[in-house]
């Protein structure tokens, strides 16, 4: 078996995170936050150094360090969270997922306002359709730091000190950006949202909403957190305030090893290898009759390959690989507005998404099968 | 030694109360806050030494101390 769908979830996951999974299950059995007894301290313990890591590598403070289901639902707690509060326009980008374009749409019926600005290769077109895009009553800026379908990569720097001078509130989709492109909280960027189980390498079923500070969000859950239970009134200080309920401790314990596992590797070297093993499946296909692969010259990419091949929807392509053992994910990718945008809606695409685990002898086979696939009649 | 409880109504800034304060030298650790001193929930940091630069500590992070309560002498 090859995995090459680590855009969706990365599989393997390093030995640390699985063996942080027993471990929790053996020795952090209590609920956090609730108990004075050891176990339930411990447990609190546990999960406050997985806090403290996340925190350290998104350059925020533990207490901004909020655990979700996944990184959906922090998008969900950061959008709607800030336009409760403020109400007003959005500006998101054409190459949105889902998990942004839907809370948006559904905020639309709400009487929110929303525009989409147009991610270009060039990154000053890509600021200045931001920019462009701006009224006066826009409270929130959404954007992906990286595709989750090309792997196109928008200037976020650029449109942060953007928001930063038009004090406009900025939450970064970091899905597919994590654990490859360095992120951090602050200069402009007031929310990062971003999966445990994908460049994090944590297990599915984590999700971080990392904010700097500034801005408090309305929360969208309400229940126990372990503090002020004689108040009616959910905590207003974080992270209690958006984190109630019993936390995933097995889950965000192994994360914290996912965490160190990067921080051990590093972000840029992850991201070299991958980029190394995306050039090598480009070069080795770029010449094959009927093949398209999404990229444009001048963009900038993180490890992500989208391609189609004539005569073959991207969902047939990707079960004729899964039946070589290659698997794929073809078609949209949960981001519609992006492949109308990419014009390749309504069948979408194929991806290779590598993970730090592949190697070129792998992407050596995707190739083989890919070749021999198109061949036949 | 004086010990003294600094009651924290959330257990995340309680952790990071202790942690301020382990790497500054103090010897604490995270409880709950005992009944008797508090209503409801909350956590509380115990620690022993001079409180007063313990909670300048705190304070200096972002984290607001609820009550201090001396606990009186440990051996």
């Amino acid at each position: 078996m090859i995995n090459f769908d680590n855009a969706a979830t990365t599989f393997p996951k390093p030995e640390t995170v699985n063996a942080a999974v027993s471990e929790a299950m053996e020795r952090y059995g209590g609920n956090p936050g609730r108990s004075g007894h050891r176990l339930s301290v411990d447990t609190a313990e546990a999960v406050y150094i997985s806090r403290k890591k996340v925190a350290s590598f998104f350059g925020a403070e533990p207490e901004n360090v909020v655990f979700t289901l996944n990184c959906t639902e922090a998008l969900n707690f950061a959008i709607k969270g800030i336009m409760n509060r403020y109400g007003g326009h959005i500006v998101i980008s054409d190459y949105e997922h889902n998990s942004v374009v839907r809370p948006v749409f559904s905020l639309s019926k709400k009487g929110v306002n929303y525009s989409v600005a147009h991610i270009y290769p060039d990154d000053n077109m890509t600021v200045n359709s931001f920019n462009n895009a701006i009224r006066p009553d826009t409270r929130l800026i959404v954007c992906t730091a990286a595709s989750n379908v090309t792997g196109q990569i928008p200037p976020i720097e650029k449109i942060a000190e953007l928001c930063r001078r038009r004090n406009i509130c900025f939450i970064v989709d970091a899905a597919q950006a994590a654990g490859v492109i360095p992120l951090k909280v602050g200069n402009g960027i007031n929310f990062i949202c971003a999966p445990g189980h994908k460049g994090l390498y944590g297990p599915s079923g984590t999700g971080l909403l990392i904010s700097d500070g500034k801005y408090r969000l309305i929360p969208l859950i309400e229940g126990g957190t372990g503090s002020l239970s004689m108040v009616f009134e959910q905590p207003s200080f974080m992270p209690d305030s958006l984190e109630s309920g019993t936390v995933n401790v097995v889950g965000i314990h192994a994360l914290g090893k996912g965490i160190d596992f990067i921080s051990s590797k590093g972000t840029e070297n992850i991201r070299k290898h991958e980029e190394m093993l995306c050039d090598r499946f480009i070069n080795g296909i770029s010449h094959t009759e009927g093949i398209r692969i999404y990229r444009e010259n001048g963009g900038n990419y993180a490890p992500i390959v989208s391609f189609n091949a004539e005569g073959f929807t991207p969902n047939e392509l990707a079960s004729l690989l899964s039946n070589d053992g290659i698997y794929l994910r073809g078609g949209l990718h949960c981001s519609g507005m992006a492949h109308t945008a990419l014009g390749t809606a309504p069948n979408g695409t194929i991806r290779f998404a590598p993970s730090v685990f592949n190697n070129h002898n792998q992407v050596d086979e995707l190739i083989y099968s890919l070749k021999k696939i198109l061949k036949k009649p | 030694m004086a010990t003294y409880l600094i009651t924290i109504a959330s257990i995340t800034l309680a952790n990071k109360a202790c942690d301020i304060l382990k790497s500054n030298g103090y010897a604490c650790a995270v409880e709950k806050t005992p009944k008797n001193y508090a209503s409801g929930c909350g956590y509380s940091v115990r620690l022993k030494g001079n409180i007063e630069y313990a909670v300048s500590l705190l304070e200096s992070a972002g984290i607001t101390p609820g009550s201090i309560i001396n606990t009186g002498n440990s051996e």
